[in-house]
């Protein structure tokens, strides 16, 4: 009933860059929850791993934003699950986070380590 | 919506457990041991339900669902205790609904405006007095001249004309009451028409064909099926034709509170003598033809004024009609030859009263109001005073529950929200029965206030104020019942009880939580006493009044009202009445099981003519010693009806229009007029000298409370109807036993005697002299109904609280019977609690109700001091109430086993 302030901690953490994440891994292809988990820990080297109690209140938040659609298929193992697609909205925003992360990136790597600036 | 909710849940469940699913597939395929493999993905995904839980929170609209689960608690919670739920849904619904009821009215007789615009606008024109009736009336002259001197401010007259005949063709007759009114009466209201058109100038043109007429709203739908139909109807009243021309605005019922004219219709008719109005005029021999036509002369007075005039310029018209009524007062003063009377009528100045601040009903019924109201504020306080004491009670036995809930983590706020959740059912339910109980409690209390043959008819459509008041009634009961207990024991007794079994189950009440529930009962105890008191009170005035001393003998009379007023009885066939007269009576009396019987102007009560008798030598008498009132009555009147003749003779067949005309007078009239003296051979007239010699006195009679049994009696003189022949409106017949077993022969005997005599309908005498007891039977049957109810309340709060009670001090009860105690000390022990309790609310409550009494004395017969002993019954009563409502609990607590109750220890 009374939300655990562990999540809500983590959630709000890697808010912004968790949802990136997530579209990201859905450039592709639909996917379901477990298969961006699994996508993000293994592109990540096993560096980021996405709790279940981060993943899922994301993609409903995403889905509410209409950054992504969800629809329920059936996996290569004949199991019900539900897949995630990355909508235009959602190709957008990706691009637009994108742009600054990157930026942030930059800035962050400019104030470390100002002899490697051109 | 709850519906898509809980698939959107259910999906949320199957997404999550699909993802454990794949994720312990994998393990396995990885070649892991299955059972290992489903704990470690469990491992690895966390607490299912949080997570369901936290990303259902990203979904928006969980207070909703919370709420949703909370009112679902409730609702269970509620199922769990029906009595307490039936108990407060029908206190609510009783305590708000008696106020609604209450205030409807209330809201109708003493606040309510015209439903027209700027109706502050409106006032009265009081000019002066009329000589008898002390009327604000003028005559149409008058009128005539008072409207033409003031173009600014137009001025409208009306005139109630009381029940016509309505005939439709294919309907049973009916008798709508009529209103004679000015061509300008709605356009000066400002009163616009729901269908048709209202009265223009050229409706007032004499003898028409066909007259115009408009119809009240509720009255052409009744009759037409709806306003639009009644349009261009044509129907017959009083044998003229009429056309229905238009329909007044739904909410307009006339300008006089409480009564309600059906059909209104153009002054003129009153030329045509048809419809004649309540009138004065100077007096007989004062150069007035009642016969004739109304409009030319100036000595009737029969016309109500109503102007409308801006607030800043009523001087200016006021000081305007003065003027121009002047000769009229000088008219007036014609009636009277007391120097003193005359003096004043000449110096009363016009007086413009706003319309809204005037009427019968207003006077008759303002007071009676505020006191239901202030007892009905009385009961809904109890039931509030009830729920509460019952609602901490409740609390208290749920404590352990809600103090293991909040162990548990449940917030305070939300436990907090789920009791009040519960009371806001309630409260909703009870409210709803409210509303609708409130507007049927405003018809039945209109009924009971209405006098016998004249129903009130009230504006009762819902007011904001009315609504405002329900709303208000409803939050104050949330908060008395519900809140505020709830605040209080969540404060106090959670933290203290919390996980505790034993505290709760033991002696854990403490002496604040007692105090707190017997504050309750005893603030109820007095509220009740003086409910009880009130209803005995008024049920005692009722009954002394329908038992009164009336000075007739209202058991064995009955009554038939005939309606005579009519071609074929009147103008040229006057003389043939006196033979009509005796042979009604001649068979009435031949009828087994009758006495007597006899006719009388007089077709009820109030009803008397306001007259003046001159004594002949005398011209020293004053108006308080030359007015009262005048009856015509046929042979045998006062056998028939039960007035002892105390000195004289009654009148005989022989007292014709061609003999010497008699007069009988009452008691009272005689002392007023004669003193001590013998008013016997005594001669009177009308008018001063010379004309006062017309009636010889012939009989002394005892008075009689003619004018109603709360009235005082009259002074009386009686007229023969022989020598001034005119329709009557009743017969009296003196039954030997039951007067209404003889209604059907005595129909029977006067359509032999008369086949088309027209009777109204027949009624014992006592029916009709109580029902001119509408406000006493209001307040007597209120104020019963509301004493029953608090005393029920009461009951059920002493079993309530001596209930939680006695199981609480279960097993201190063990160890004392275990002792040695007897059940009839421990029984004693619990009733010694309600009686000190009983003793603390009676104080007060007699105190309360001592001053009620004092303050109500103008509607309680007796004093004071002799309605203080309905205190001592009401404290009987509910101190019998209270203790029997212990009776059981302290049964049961005495005489349950001592060692059951100790090995639950």
């Amino acid at each position: 009933m009374t939300e655990n302030p562990k999540y809500q901690n983590r959630i709000e953490l890697l808010q912004g860059t968790l949802d990136m994440l997530v579209l990201q891994a859905l450039v592709r292809q639909p996917m379901h929850g477990y298969a961006i988990a699994q996508m993000i820990r293994n592109r990540s080297g096993e560096v980021l791993t996405v709790e279940t109690g981060s993943l899922y209140p994301a993609l409903h938040r995403l889905e509410r934003q209409k950054w992504v659609a969800s629809e329920w298929k059936l996996t290569e193992s004949k199991q019900r699950a539900k897949y995630y697609q990355l909508t235009a909205l959602g190709r957008e925003q990706l691009t637009s986070d994108h742009q600054r992360w990157l930026q942030l990136v930059r800035a962050i790597c400019a104030v470390m380590e100002p002899e490697v600036q051109p | 919506m709850p519906w898509r909710w809980d698939r959107a849940k259910q999906s949320l469940t199957e997404e999550l457990q699909s993802h454990l699913k794949i994720a312990i597939a994998e393990r396995v395929a990885r070649g892991e041991d299955p059972a290992q493999a489903r704990a470690a993905a469990l491992r690895e995904f966390g607490n299912l339900p949080l997570i369901e839980d936290v990303t259902r929170a990203h979904w928006g609209g969980l207070w909703l669902e919370n709420l949703l689960y909370d009112a679902r608690h409730a609702f269970r919670q509620l199922r769990r205790s029906p009595a307490f739920a039936a108990t407060a849904v029908l206190t609510l619904a009783f305590g708000i609904g008696a106020n609604l009821g209450v205030f409807q009215l209330l809201y109708a007789v003493l606040l309510a405006e015209l439903p027209v615009s700027h109706p502050e606008e409106l006032v009265v024109v009081h000019a002066a007095l009329t000589p008898f009736d002390r009327d604000w009336a003028v005559s149409y002259p008058a009128y005539q001249r008072l409207r033409a001197s003031s173009p600014e401010a137009p001025l409208l007259a009306r005139a109630v004309s009381g029940p016509a005949d309505l005939e439709l063709p294919n309907r049973a007759m009916s008798k709508p009451s009529c209103e004679l009114v000015s061509d300008n009466y709605f356009s000066v209201l400002g009163v616009l028409p729901a269908a048709g058109r209202m009265f223009i100038e050229a409706d007032a043109r004499q003898w028409q064909s066909e007259w115009p007429a408009v119809l009240r709203f509720d009255f052409a739908r009744d009759t037409f099926g709806s306003a639009q139909q009644a349009v261009g109807q044509h129907m017959l009243l009083n044998g003229r034709s009429f056309v229905v021309i238009g329909v007044a605005h739904q909410r307009f019922l006339g300008v006089t509170t409480g009564y309600a004219p059906d059909i209104w219709l153009p002054l003129a008719l009153q030329s045509t003598g048809g419809f004649n109005a309540g009138f004065d005029s100077l007096g007989p021999g004062h150069d007035v033809t009642l016969g004739k036509p109304w409009y030319n002369q100036p000595t009737i007075f029969w016309l109500d004024l109503i102007a409308r005039i801006p607030h800043g310029r009523r001087a200016a018209s006021a000081a305007k009609w003065d003027q121009v009524f002047g000769p009229d007062r000088v008219l007036m003063t014609e009636a009277t030859a007391d120097q003193a009377v005359r003096t004043s009528l000449l110096h009363t100045a016009t007086e413009l009263v706003p319309l809204s601040r005037r009427g019968g009903m207003r006077k008759r019924f303002s007071v009676p109001l505020m006191l239901l109201m202030a007892l009905s504020a009385s009961i809904f306080l109890v039931g509030c005073l009830n729920l509460a004491n019952l609602q901490l009670a409740r609390l208290n036995a749920r404590a352990q529950e809600l103090g293991v809930r909040m162990a548990l983590g449940a917030s305070h706020a939300r436990l907090l929200r789920q009791i009040v959740l519960e009371d806001i059912l309630i409260v909703l339910v009870g409210s709803a029965s409210a509303f609708v109980l409130g507007r049927m409690a405003s018809s039945i209390l209109i009924r009971w206030a209405s006098s016998h043959g004249s129903h009130l008819t009230l504006d009762l459509h819902p007011s904001l104020a009315f609504v405002a008041l329900g709303v208000a009634l409803m939050l104050l009961s949330l908060l008395s019942f519900s809140i505020l207990p709830a605040v209080i024991f969540m404060r106090t007794t959670v933290a203290q009880t919390a996980g505790s079994r034993a505290k709760v189950s033991g002696v854990a009440q403490t002496a604040r939580q007692r105090w707190r529930s017997n504050a309750l009962l005893i603030a109820q105890v007095s509220l009740s006493l003086l409910l009880s008191t009130m209803s005995a009170c008024f049920a005692a005035t009722l009954v002394h009044w329908e038992t009164v001393d009336v000075g007739m003998d209202r058991e064995h009379v009955l009554s038939v009202h005939v309606d005579m007023e009519q071609y074929r009885y009147v103008g040229e066939h006057r003389g043939d009445l006196p033979e009509l007269y005796r042979r009604m009576q001649e068979r009435l009396q031949a009828l087994p099981g009758v006495r007597s019987a006899a006719v009388e102007m007089c077709g009820g009560i109030h009803c008397g003519w306001n007259t003046a008798l001159y004594v002949h030598g005398r011209s020293d008498l004053t108006n308080g010693q030359v007015h009262g009132q005048e009856d015509h009555v046929g042979p045998d009147f006062f056998s028939t009806i039960g007035i002892p003749i105390l000195r004289g003779r009654d009148f005989v067949a022989a007292d014709t229009d061609a003999a010497q005309h008699v007069a009988i007078v009452s008691r009272s009239y005689a002392r007023q007029l004669f003193g001590d003296a013998d008013p016997i051979g005594q001669w009177v007239g009308y008018e001063p000298a010379p004309n006062d010699h017309k009636f010889l006195i012939v009989g002394e009679v005892a008075d009689a409370r003619l004018n109603g049994p709360e009235h005082d009696a009259p002074p009386m003189v009686y007229m023969s109807i022989d020598q001034n022949p005119a329709p009557v409106h009743s017969i009296r017949i003196r039954a030997v036993g039951d007067p209404r077993h003889l209604s059907d022969s005595v129909r029977q005997a006067l359509h032999e005697v008369d086949p088309t005599l027209p009777i109204d309908e027949i009624v014992p005498f006592a029916t009709e002299l109580n029902g001119d007891l509408g406000t006493e039977k209001l307040l007597a049957r209120l104020a019963g109904i509301y004493a029953s109810l608090t005393l029920l309340l009461v009951a059920i709060g002493f079993y309530g609280v001596m209930s939680s009670r006695t199981s609480r001090r279960k097993n201190e009860f063990g160890i004392r019977l275990a002792l040695g105690a007897t059940r009839a000390n421990i029984q004693l022990l619990i009733v010694g609690q309600t009686a000190r309790i009983l003793l603390a609310g009676i104080l007060p409550g007699a105190i309360l109700s001592v001053l009620a009494v004092h303050t109500a004395s103008h509607f309680l017969y007796g004093s004071v001091s002799a309605n203080s002993i309905a205190i001592l019954a009401a404290s009987l009563v509910l101190a019998l109430a209270g203790s029997a409502a212990t009776f059981i609990p302290a049964r049961r607590a005495a005489f349950a086993d001592p060692l059951q109750s100790l090995r639950s220890e």
